[in-house]
């Protein structure tokens, strides 16, 4: 079971957002790393039974992830890998069929554990006939706010994600990213302590994606703990504490984005000038992957102690060398790697021996 | 009081759905043809006037209930606004009271605004003591529709609106025949009878809440039968609210 990291402490060197306004209530939470975790999941798990076959299908297999106060918590996995399940039983939209998971302390099942959470389903969708301003006024009032504070959280949220001008505009005339940053508003309008976000920047242009980032930071910044599921990977990169990879159902991995990259073997690309016809000495061939391309060809030697070898073949068969560069494997080259391992392993499981 | 938070949400989009502006506009239309439709009556033309008045409100109401209501939960559901609902410290029981509630209102709303115009109309014909026996059978007819409400709510949390529609119209009719289904139970043998005795008792009576016969002679019911109606309306709409939240507790939204 992988075991719950440390928490990196949150960032505080950000300058304020452009345009960036005050929001009543809108301070620096502080941490408490003492006082537990966030999310705690132990064993949970789903399953769903078809009404006319009752054949039962597993959603999610045992989960069990600790999600710590205050960071930033990438949750991934291809579609149907039960990321959105989980998001939906930890905010009480889907009943777990085993195991039990704690937010903030309380257990999910309990309705005030929803009061301290923001959620952003994947896709949200709103009233057309209620404007910008009456929805955040009723949401945020659905999370315990006043009427009062809930007309002026509702206005600063307005303008902070760029809707201001359009508090009295029904919400049918939103474009589809307007009603992201609507969804977004109203996740976040009631200050909650934890925010779930299920894909916050599918259907965004860049610049969406962009507010959306500058949001989750800035979130973090206050000490709220964000929790979002997400196919972008360079977002997540950028974002991320710690990263959970799901797959079909299964918890990969959990690891601090430096730690996934750090314990992957480490690799060396040669380019090496003009797609020359050569052959790969059979003794190096095993650890060299080559690819040519127009007028180049990139040598990649997955064992790194040997390329004063290969530079020697390199040099005694008078090929020259354009550069030689350490390669960083990327998230999103490390999530296809696991999602192939798996693939791999369940393929093996269903061979007979 | 989140309750009520839904219900004013709920009343606030019933009002804006052009379908019951359409529904209040077709009730006067329909009280203008009571009017025209009068001199054909023999004399009876006030009597007239107020019996299709009051008819209109029941079945243009049946109309929104059949439309709106049993859409109420599942529309939420197939459009996805209710996980922006439930994921908040909102409990189910009280959304569906919510929903309920604030359909409901929208209904008493659309009863007192048509028989508000019924009663002006007979007013102008020279008959305003009328004013109590329209106001006696308005409420009657508010607490019939809020009792089927209660049913097309409790259908909506489990089923398309479609078949939430057909329950409730069946409902709606046994209702209004479960007097005669009680007569037919005397005379049916003992297993049959019991059958038809629960079917009776299962369905809503409506025919407590039907004083249009009396309003429109202009004679006013008594307290006994308003408080009667009252109680059997809560107790019926208690009933099948917690019936409809007990299942919707453990219903999964995915």
């Amino acid at each position: 079971m992988p075991e719950p990291n440390t928490v990196k402490p949150p960032r505080s060197d950000r300058q304020p957002l452009a345009g960036e306004r005050s929001i009543p209530g809108h301070a620096r939470r502080g941490v408490d790393p003492a006082a537990g975790p966030a999310v705690s999941i132990r064993g949970l798990t789903k399953s769903y039974r078809h009404p006319w076959t009752q054949k039962v299908t597993r959603g999610l297999e045992p989960l069990t992830l600790d999600v710590h106060r205050g960071e930033v918590f990438g949750y991934l996995g291809p579609n149907g890998a039960g990321k959105t399940t989980t998001l939906k039983i930890l905010t009480g939209l889907l009943k777990p069929t085993g195991g039990t998971a704690m937010i903030l302390g309380e257990p999910i099942e309990r309705v005030s554990s929803r009061a301290r959470i923001g959620f952003l389903p994947e896709q949200p969708y709103f009233y057309d006939s209620l404007n910008g301003l009456e929805y955040l006024e009723f949401v945020a009032r659905l999370s315990g706010m006043p009427g009062r504070d809930a007309t002026r959280a509702a206005r600063a949220w307005l303008a902070k994600v760029g809707l201001g001008e359009r508090e009295r505009q029904v919400l049918r005339k939103y474009s589809k990213g307007m009603l992201q940053r609507l969804g977004l508003a109203a996740a976040m309008v009631h200050e909650p302590e934890l925010l779930i976000l299920d894909e916050p920047m599918s259907g965004l242009d860049p610049f969406g994606r962009r507010d959306v980032r500058d949001l989750i930071l800035e979130q973090r910044e206050r000490g709220t703990t964000v929790l979002f599921s997400s196919h972008i990977l360079p977002d997540v990169e950028a974002l991320c504490d710690r990263v959970a990879i799901l797959l079909e159902g299964k918890l990969e991995r959990v690891a601090t984005v430096g730690d996934l990259i750090d314990g992957t073997a480490p690799v060396v690309e040669v380019h090496v000038e003009g797609a020359r016809v050569f052959e790969i000495p059979p003794r190096l061939a095993p650890v060299i992957e080559r690819s040519d391309a127009g007028g180049s060809t990139a040598l990649r030697l997955r064992e790194p102690e040997r390329l004063q070898e290969l530079l020697g073949w390199l040099l005694s068969e008078r090929i020259a060398v354009n550069s030689v560069t350490p390669v960083r494997p990327s998230l999103e080259q490390l999530f296809m790697a696991a999602a192939e391992r798996s693939a791999f392993q369940a393929q093996s499981e269903r061979r007979p021996a | 009081m989140i309750a009520l938070l839904v219900a004013q949400n709920t009343f606030r989009e019933v009002v804006r759905d052009r379908v019951l502006m359409g529904l209040v506009i077709g009730g006067l239309v329909l009280l203008a043809v009571t009017r025209i439709a009068s001199p054909l009556a023999m004399g009876e033309g006030l009597r007239l006037t107020v019996d299709l008045g009051l008819s209109s409100i029941s079945w243009l109401g049946l109309l929104v209930v059949l439309t709106v209501g049993t859409a109420l939960v599942s529309k939420e559901i197939d459009r996805r606004t209710i996980f922006n609902l439930l994921s908040r410290p909102l409990p189910r029981p009280f959304y569906l009271f919510g929903k309920w509630l604030g359909l409901t209102v929208a209904l008493a709303t659309v009863a007192a605004i048509l028989g508000s115009v019924l009663w002006l109309v007979v007013a102008l014909l020279g008959h305003g003591h009328y004013a109590g026996s329209i106001a006696e059978a308005v409420y009657l007819a508010t607490l019939e529709l809020a009792v089927i409400n209660s049913l097309a709510v409790m259908f909506s949390a489990l089923s398309t609106p479609l078949l939430s529609a057909l329950y409730t119209l069946g409902f709606f009719l046994g209702g209004q025949w479960c007097g005669d289904l009680r007569r037919l139970a005397s005379h049916c043998p003992d297993g049959l009878k019991v059958m038809l005795e629960s079917a009776a008792n299962v369905l809503p009576n409506l025919p407590l809440f039907n004083m249009r016969t009396l309003a429109a002679a202009g004679e006013l019911t008594s307290w006994t039968h308003l408080g009667l109606a009252s109680a059997y309306a809560a107790l019926y709409c208690a009933c099948v609210l917690s019936l409809a939240a007990a299942a919707f507790e453990s219903r999964d939204f995915k």
